[in-house]
């Protein structure tokens, strides 16, 4: 079977290029995959796989080609306003906008468009974009769903999509011996990798770090990525006064950024509010044994006791925080071996690929099962003289036949 | 209590399945059950017919019959597990192997189509579905049990069953190895009539009958009687051929379960086999209870020279795979399986 796989790649800087990294050596070795290239024929295959994130850079031409040939989507995040504003508005298409909001919301959807059109309203997908995830139009088309958590699986059904869906865990790196970083040190070392923005509560992060080096004068927290242009790190550091204990790197070459994770005692991955996707940082953590602080929301909130310690996103959120950083360094060793042990069980990148290839099979052949299956009940309840062979359909979906 | 036994059958072939169904509706019988065998053909090819053939016990109502409860009903095969009944028990002794551990050899049936691909898939997400109603699921392997696992997540637990009754009995050997299996490729007959042709003083009865029948007596012509082809023998018969032999070759390609080891060791007789069987590795061990060579003619030639020249020892490796089969009971099988 061929699949036309579509979807950024390295040296393209982000989560979901790496993902297909890691992924498609391992499906290569199941299935023949042609990776499809932008400005490029679409490749000929069996079905296509579409990796859609909220970067219309990274994607916009990957939701073209989605629209031209429908096959399943592989939804690395549920909230993609930013991605459809990039691909309608940012192209000049300011219609496109309006009918994906009005997908979402109905008329109401459709004046909050107009509103932001008129800079009447702030941009939505600066603002509040989980509150108009706009993911209606991609849906709408896909062939079949595949999702990384239940979080998203959910998110999907109640927006009405009630085609295939797949769950299939993001895969788990496969360990590397990368040494531990020698020019970062901390007693304990707190690292915080991947795109600094307000959604990984870096605010938050720095007030409560501050207060645990009241208790642990040596602490030190590593903040690796990049930044949001209207995100001033240096100041906030400085405001809190523990510049002299914070280090500040920028985007990291891959083997870079494991060696320093490496390093590192505890690991943070915060979130809030979630756009619906799984961290690879997360991953890459919890594939090293490292003990793990997340939010308790999305996809983090699925993470089982005992694997990371989770901090709900409320009012007492900094304490918490930072009462949660003092545990995870306390028991790093214990923690650590229960998450390396959770990502080996459930996030093994064989189960990962043979669970692709499963759901892809079923794409790209089911439909074509059903109707021959359904086709043979229904001759012979012809044959029968029970024209209306509806039932026996019906029938043949509930006992798990067709699906 | 009244129960309901379902097993597939394909017309005009009858094998190891067939017998376990038969003797399991007997041993339920003679233990005060009311007890019936339930069975609908089964034809698996071409294209997506494998499907509606599984519909078809889909529709079966076996909750009750002439308006009185059928209180459990024990399903053995694909697709007779497909049957639905809220006290249903599987005791898997196969699969649609085609689906599974088959699929991309010479002896599955699926091709790289993407129809056929999501057939494969249908049957698959079909079991999971199907077993996952029973109330217990049994394998008669630990190769049924690690299939069940690898593929459809479910956890069966081990209950082998016992073979066929036969009036068993250990007799002087006379230097024969004796085959006893429906004559397909999966059963690997060729490999014991190769091993007769490199070495002359090996001596072949092969009991059973099938589809792979006319080439296997073509490869065997010219042996000058090395090789017999017993055809399908009475019950007598086969115990008979039992008590006689030298060692019972059974070396299928990774078999479920196989009875016939187990006969053999009521018989007193060693198996051999090879590393690739499968099931029968689980009760056959080298150099214990029989010989475990690779599949190779050349290694199989030498094990039965071997036999032959250690008599005794195979005798005892026959003695030794007594007391093991002699552990599988009806009795027990039973009441795991109305527990």
């Amino acid at each position: 079977m061929k699949v036309a796989y579509y979807s950024p790649v390295p040296a393209s800087r982000s989560g979901i290029a790496d993902y297909s990294a890691l992924l498609l050596p391992a499906l290569r070795e199941r299935i023949d995959v042609i990776v499809a290239e932008p400005g490029r024929r679409a490749p000929r295959a069996d079905v296509a796989l579409y990796h859609i994130g909220n970067d219309p850079d990274a994607h916009g031409w990957i939701v073209d080609a989605f629209e031209r040939n429908p096959g399943v989507v592989v939804l690395h995040e549920f909230v993609l306003h930013h991605l459809i504003s990039g691909i309608t508005l940012g192209r000049g298409d300011p219609r496109g906008y309006l009918d994906a909001m009005e997908r979402e919301l109905g008329v109401a959807g459709r004046l909050l468009g107009l509103g932001v059109l008129d800079n009447l309203l702030p941009l939505l997908w600066e603002t509040q974009p989980e509150r108009f995830p706009l993911a209606g139009t991609i849906l709408d088309r896909a062939q079949g769903l595949i999702v990384h958590s239940r979080y998203v699986a959910d998110r999907a059904r109640a927006a009405g999509y009630a085609g295939r869906l797949w769950r299939i865990p993001h895969p788990a790196w496969p360990l590397r011996e990368a040494e531990p970083a020698t020019d970062v040190a901390g007693e304990p070392l707190i690292g915080c990798f991947g795109y600094l923005n307000m959604n990984k509560r870096i605010p938050e992060l720095l007030r409560a770090f501050a207060a645990l080096r009241r208790r642990r004068p040596g602490a030190c927290l590593l903040l690796a990525g990049g930044t949001g242009e209207r995100f001033d790190v240096t100041r906030r550091l400085e405001r809190l006064g523990v510049g002299d204990g914070v280090i500040r790197l920028d985007y990291l070459p891959e083997a870079r950024m494991w060696s320093l994770m490496r390093a590192c005692d505890v690991l943070v991955n915060l979130r809030f509010p979630t756009m619906g996707e799984t961290s690879g940082s997360a991953i890459r953590a919890m594939s090293l044994g490292k003990a793990l602080v997340v939010s308790d929301v999305g996809w983090f909130a699925e993470l089982p006791d005992g694997v990371a310690l989770r901090v709900p996103v409320d009012e007492y959120e900094v304490p918490l925080l930072e009462a949660a950083l003092d545990l995870a360094c306390e028991h790093a060793a214990e923690l650590g071996a229960a998450a390396r042990a959770y990502v080996q069980r459930e996030h093994a990148l064989d189960a990962a690929a043979d669970a692709y290839v499963s759901a892809l099979e079923v794409a790209a052949g089911g439909d074509a099962v059903n109707d021959a299956v359904l086709w043979q009940i229904a001759e012979a309840a012809a044959a029968a003289g029970i024209d209306d062979a509806g039932a026996l359909a019906r029938e043949a979906v509930d006992a798990g036949i067709v699906g | 209590m009244k129960i309901a036994v379902c097993s597939p059958q394909v017309p005009f072939v009858r094998g190891g399945a067939e017998l376990m169904a038969e003797e399991l509706v007997a041993a339920l019988r003679a233990r005060g059950h009311e007890t019936e065998l339930v069975t609908i053909p089964f034809k698996w090819y071409p294209g997506t017919r494998v499907l509606d053939q599984a519909f078809l016990w889909r529709l079966v109502d076996l909750t009750e019959a002439d308006g009185q409860p059928i209180d459990r009903v024990i399903a053995t095969k694909f697709p007779a597990y497909c049957v639905r009944h809220p006290n249903k028990v599987a005791w898997v002794l196969h699969q649609f192997r085609q689906a599974y551990d088959y699929d991309r050899t010479e002896l599955g049936q699926f091709s790289e189509s993407a129809v056929d691909r999501a057939t494969r898939r249908a049957v698959e997400r079909l079991d999971t579905v199907a077993l996952g109603e029973a109330r217990r699921v049994f394998a008669t392997s630990a190769n049924v049990a690690e299939r069940l696992r690898r593929y459809n997540g479910i956890d069966a637990e081990l209950l082998p069953h016992p073979p066929q009754s036969l009036p068993y009995r250990s007799g002087e050997q006379e230097g024969f190895v004796l085959s006893v299996n429906r004559l397909d490729r999966a059963k690997r007959i060729d490999l014991l009539i190769e091993a007769a042709q490199r070495e002359p003083s090996v001596s072949v009865v092969i009991a059973g009958d099938g589809p792979d029948r006319a080439r296997l007596q073509e490869l065997a012509r010219g042996l000058n009687g090395q090789v017999e082809f017993a055809g399908s023998v009475a019950a007598d018969d086969l115990a008979d051929l039992y008590a006689r032999c030298l060692a019972v070759y059974y070396a299928p390609i990774d078999e479920d379960f196989g009875m016939v080891p187990y006969e053999a060791f009521l018989s007193g007789k060693p198996v051999l086999t090879t590393i690739d069987a499968g099931g029968p590795l689980e009760v056959v061990h080298d150099r214990e209870t029989g010989v475990v060579v690779a599949p190779e003619a050349a290694e199989l030639a030498r094990a039965v020279t071997y036999l032959r020249e250690h008599a005794e020892e195979a005798s005892a490796w026959g003695r030794a795979g007594k007391a093991i089969a002699e552990r599988v009971t009806w009795d027990a099988c039973v009441a795991a399986l109305l527990s």
